[in-house]
């Protein structure tokens, strides 16, 4: 940017400014004139997304094992023997191939194959994984500790996740980590806790939501900032007044002087005062969202029109505005919903699965193209995987089950944990149902301290994020909890934040 | 003691003694007031609260508010002359007064007529002629404009956020789903929660959203690995009766030795019921699995129990008779959920089955006051006190008949419970009220203004509305509603352990929106959203009315602006918007310009402007936005 328009920038912001506002132009401006968009090398910018697949995805109908050998790999018999009628393919020829995923072994469990696929609708997604910028974790769920034995998990001798299986619960336990509790803060409000601090200007949240409220962002100090698709200055905020009112200008400052000093009153209700809070921090954000909009660049990535796409694109541009935002740490929130597929699953996973591969893969690209792919990493979870074997037409709730970490600083490549066996007999140390239910080996807990250690959440802090870490993994140097990151560009933090360790 | 502390808290906030001579009583009129069990403190709340006591106009409009889906001005000052008591008595007693299938059906059939009147030979029948989901919203919409049983669309509303199907699922397009489900509710609400129960899990809307519709009974034959599904048994256990966790009379949970939490049920339990849920299919099906003929009117007719899936002799009528697999379409044998065992009967006899399954639940001592709570969270509080929940769960446990589940008992245990009465409720209970769900504060609004056309007849499809505020009947996301129960928002609610349900919609975002669809609704006045049932329909702009506020355009003068907003503050905010909160909204109006004729009338623009700008900040002031 030269400096003229650096001018017309300020003179822009100008208009309607407040001191906050202010603030913003210039620190947009002094950050933004040599790098406007782009990464500069060395920039301290990370982002962590979060797609939320609710309901419930059928992930073993996602990845499935595709060995054919008899006394060896077999995992495609076993697979079709027990899906049956949900099985997505007859023959393993059907699913997408991915190359030497080096699947091995976590926390004693083996990992039961060495072939695999993914659903012949996700193109995208083997694409990424096989350019080594997407990796599965296998047999991942809530625990509170790990549970080695169904009879560990039958006769209660360790601690069982509440309300597993009821949708609900674990949807929010995916999102808190803390399995044991129903107050719990969500794990990216409590990282944002931490980290909120580097970041330049507060005006908007580092916690931003496609998904109105959640869970996974709340924190002690940090709420989301909820957001349309739909990325645009004019679609920020309040409405003008009909411009053959008069005086539009005039009229809308004091409507908005007004809202502003309505909630901005003391109450002593609760309620009034959660309302009032969310209100005012609302309308003490629009301004400055809708200025730092006017500056999203032109971005060339084509992505589909399905509403996952709209969402992660919608991301890319807020991404792209992010020194306007004054911000080095963003956390973003998605909701994709329609698992919960009790029935006609394999027309549903045939409509829905396109859509997430092909959104993942366009959200990556457009990350390259803003040149910030190694800067953000997307994850997916959802409230559980379903029953292995059919009710008719579909599947029910179940507990562990596999998903997906994507980005430029992750190990792609390889499918982490360790997947289980298609095999419902006593033999197979994690199902405890006659529908096929696996106690996960691999814990969210775990994923998420990956992914803290990353973003710079320092080792000490991880019990602020993780309450129930410790029952997991402790840190060490070069010990990492599950390995999909690397840590090459990204350092451990030693920057250590006064907040306790959290219990529940 | 505790009615005692109660009873004299009471006396307390209605600054006044029981002396019949006092004439102020909760800041009201009285008329007759007869006190007789003042001396007993168990009753004497009751009687205070039920005999010949007459409501304020705040207060009117404050029970107006819980009981109905908004006030009018009319009710307001009816129900002051009228009681409240005896306002519940009238409403009780009145039949379901609109048909929203009729009324849809009808609407389907002049669709019919006029495309057949332009075109003669083109063989229009309901059959062939499309009907979109928001006929039901033009219906809805119409009852609600030309209903007098007002507490009936107020309980059925929440019931169809507690007892949840959607049009989010494979009959997103089926106005008649929709509507015949939502009769089934308005016909329920005062009825008995066993009977509700029953028409719920036999409409076919509910079975195919939560797919039990053609559910089977276990197949392991041969390479068959296929078991009931389990989706409705767990969702009819921990959504629309007992919950996921054991709970005493008053709503608290219970705890075990160690202080944890008691599951309701395990894993096994959804097992066994989700075989109950067995053999159930359309009530035109041939067998068990049919999918044929299925049409609009299919989902409102009761659904067919089927003990035997003999569908291969329907799809495989070909074959010789003898390979035809003929297996159970029922689950046969017995089943134990609940600690409670159904007996094993003949497969012909499964239906009774689902009897009993109901009945154990029904019987279930959580269900009283899990009911009770919701209701209560709907209507009047998201922050029930035990005790509150534990009188009215005393009431569905037993009407006082001895019959248990009798919800009209229910309805009006909570509109009169002292928590709900009381002025002074939310002093003691900083967490009292309710943040008015998006939907409610756009039918307060509609109420409130008195909305209202020369026909009768309006048509309010509600499409851009839902796209605004994300809420209409019958459209959640999913079976856990817009929002849940026990949703927790952060800050001084979670401080304080309290729950916001409603809050779980509240986001900068739906902020913004909210303030943009009163902008629509109040400032463009466009409340209502008329769209043609048929393509060339000559518009009928009467079925699309507006707010009229010509009459009040005299209150626009400086020196009678408060009085305007008085008026306003009292119908849609039951006056409670505070002193300062009035200063502040009356300061705008005031500073917008009015201009007079030689008569001292203001100029009607003038006027119109300012007193939309002042309904608008109403509508956003936080004192609104919570009941309480």
């Amino acid at each position: 940017m030269n400096r003229r328009n650096f001018i017309k920038n300020m003179g822009c912001g100008a208009m309607g400014s407040t001191t906050l506002l202010s603030s913003l132009t210039s620190l947009g401006a002094l950050n933004g004139l040599t790098t406007f968009n782009k990464n500069a090398p060395g920039e301290d910018y990370k982002a962590i997304v979060c797609i939320l697949f609710s309901g419930g995805i059928d992930s073993f109908n996602m990845l499935m094992p595709t060995g054919t050998t008899v006394n060896g790999d077999n995992g495609f018999s076993e697979y079709l023997a027990l899906r049956t009628d949900l099985a997505v393919a007859q023959t393993p020829a059907s699913f997408l191939a991915l190359n030497n995923p080096q699947c091995s072994s976590f926390r004693g469990q083996t990992c039961a194959y060495t072939a695999f696929g993914v659903h012949p609708q996700m193109g995208g997604v083997r694409d990424l994984f096989n350019a080594g910028k997407l990796s599965f974790t296998s047999n991942i769920g809530t625990l509170i500790e790990p549970i080695l034995t169904p009879n560990e998990y039958r006769n209660s001798l360790k601690k069982i996740p509440l309300g597993i299986y009821s949708h609900s619960d674990q949807i929010m336990q995916w999102q808190t980590s803390v399995p044991q509790s129903r107050d719990a803060l969500g794990v990216g409000g409590r990282m944002a806790d931490l980290l909120n601090a580097n970041n330049a200007n507060n005006g908007i949240s580092m916690n931003i939501s496609l998904a109105g409220k959640n869970i996974f962002q709340r924190g002690q100090s940090v709420s989301e900032y909820s957001i349309s698709d739909n990325v645009d200055p004019n679609n920020v905020g309040l409405q003008s007044f009909p411009s053959w009112w008069g005086n539009q200008g005039l009229l809308q400052e004091m409507r908005t002087n007004a809202i502003d000093s309505l909630v901005g009153q003391t109450y002593s209700n609760l309620l009034q005062k959660t309302y009032s809070a969310t209100a005012k921090e609302s309308m003490a954000s629009f301004e400055l969202f809708k200025e730092a909009l006017k500056r999203v660049p032109t971005i060339t990535t084509p992505f589909p029109n399905t509403s996952l796409a709209s969402d992660l694109a919608a991301i890319t541009k807020v991404m792209s505005v992010r020194q306007q935002l004054g911000t080095k740490r963003q956390i973003f929130f998605v909701n994709y919903g329609g698992w919960d597929m009790h029935d006609g699953l394999l027309g549903g996973l045939n409509s829905k699965l396109p859509v997430v591969s092909q959104a993942m893969k366009a959200f990556y690209d457009s990350t390259v193209e803003l040149g910030i792919s190694e800067n953000v990493t997307t994850f997916t979870i959802s409230d559980f995987a379903r029953t292995l074997t059919s009710n008719g037409n579909g599947s029910d709730h179940a507990w562990g089950g596999n998903n997906m970490i994507m980005g430029g600083a992750v190990n792609g490549g390889r499918i982490f944990g360790a997947y289980p066996k298609m095999d419902l007999s006593n033999l197979n140390s994690r199902n405890i149902s006659y529908r096929g239910n696996f106690i996960p080996t691999v814990s969210t807990d775990e994923m998420y301290a990956e992914l803290a250690l990353w973003y710079g959440v320092s080792p000490s802090d991880l019990c602020y994020v993780l309450p129930n870490l410790g029952n997991f993994y402790s840190y060490s140097a070069n010990n990492y909890p599950i390995g999909f990151m690397n840590f090459n560009q990204s350092p451990i933090s030693t920057v250590n934040h006064p907040l306790d360790c959290l219990t529940y | 003691m505790k009615n005692n502390l109660l009873l004299a808290t009471l006396l307390l906030c209605f600054q006044t003694s029981i002396a019949q001579s006092t004439k102020v009583f909760g800041k009201g009129n009285i008329k007759g007031v007869t006190v007789n069990a003042s001396s007993n403190a168990s009753n004497g709340i009751k009687t205070l609260m039920s005999t010949g006591y007459m409501p304020n106009p705040k207060a009117s409009s404050r029970f107006l508010s819980q009981a109905t889906l908004g006030p009018k001005l009319s009710e307001i000052q009816g129900i002051q002359n009228q009681g409240i008591e005896s306002w519940l008595d009238s409403q009780f007693a009145m039949n379901p007064s609109f048909n929203l299938q009729n009324y849809v059906q009808n609407m389907h059939q002049s669709m019919v007529d006029s495309l057949y009147l332009k075109n003669p030979t083109g063989n229009y029948t309901l059959s062939n002629v499309f009907i979109d989901d928001w006929a039901f919203d033009v219906a809805w919409f119409q009852a609600n404009m030309v209903s007098s049983d007002r507490l009936r669309w107020r309980v059925s509303l929440a019931l169809s956020e507690i007892f949840v199907t959607s049009r989010i699922s494979a009959f997103d397009n089926n106005p008649y789903a929709l509507a015949s489900y939502y009769d089934m509710l308005n016909k329920n609400a005062f009825g008995n929660y066993r009977s509700l129960i029953d028409s719920v899990t036999y409409h076919p809307a509910m079975a195919v959203y939560l797919t039990y519709l053609n559910n089977h009974a276990t197949d392991t034959l041969g390479t068959k690995r296929v078991f009931p599904d389990e989706n409705y048994a767990r969702e009819i256990m921990q959504l629309f009766s007992i919950g996921l966790f054991e709970i005493n009379n008053n709503g608290t949970e219970k705890k075990d030795i160690n202080g944890k939490s008691i599951p309701t049920y395990d894993n096994d339990d959804i097992g066994n019921l989700a075989k109950v849920f067995t053999g159930l299919s359309w009530s035109h099906s041939r067998y068990l699995g049919d999918n044929n003929n299925v049409n609009d009117w299919s989902y409102t007719k009761r659904l067919k129990f089927f003990p035997v899936d003999s569908s291969e002799k329907y799809t495989r009528w070909w074959a010789n008779p003898t390979t035809w697999r003929i297996v159970n379409g029922h689950e046969p044998g017995s089943k134990t959920f609940l600690n409670q065992t159904i007996p094993a009967r003949p497969l012909a006899d499964g239906e009774l089955d689902i009897r009993d399954a109901l009945d154990i639940i029904f019987n279930h001592p959580n269900v009283g006051p899990f009911i009770a709570k919701r209701l209560i969270q709907h209507l009047v509080s998201s922050n029930p006190s035990p005790e509150f929940i534990d009188r009215v769960a005393a009431i569905f446990n037993n009407n006082g008949a001895g019959a248990r589940g009798d919800l009209r008992a229910v309805v009006r245990a909570i509109l009169l419970d002292p928590e709900a009465r009381d002025c002074c409720a939310e002093k003691e209970n900083t967490a009292y009220g309710h943040l008015r769900e998006p939907f409610l504060r756009y039918m307060n609004l509609i109420n409130g203004m008195g909305l209202t056309n020369q026909s009768g007849i309006y048509r309010n499809v509600m499409v851009d509305l839902y796209d605004r505020i994300e809420q209409k009947p019958l459209y959640s996301p999913s079976v856990f509603n817009f929002y849940q129960p026990g949703y927790v928002p952060g800050g001084p609610l979670q401080a304080a352990g309290k729950v916001g349900p409603e809050f779980q919609m509240l986001n900068s975002l739906s902020f913004s929106n909210y303030m943009n669809a009163l902008h629509k609704w109040i400032i463009s006045n466009d409340p209502v959203e008329y769209w043609s049932i048929f393509s060339g329909e000559f518009y009928k702009s009467d079925q699309e009315p507006r707010f009229d506020i010509t009459a009040d355009y005299i209150l626009a003068k400086d020196n009678r602006i408060k009085e305007f907003l008085d008026k306003y503050n009292l119908i849609l905010a039951q006056g409670r918007i505070k002193s300062e909160n009035m200063s502040i909204i009356q300061n705008v109006l005031l500073s917008m310009p009015i201009t007079f004729d030689v008569n001292g009338v203001p100029d009607p623009t003038l006027a119109d402007r300012r007193l939309r700008m002042g309904i608008f900040l109403i509508m956003i002031a936080p004192d609104y936005l919570i009941n309480k």
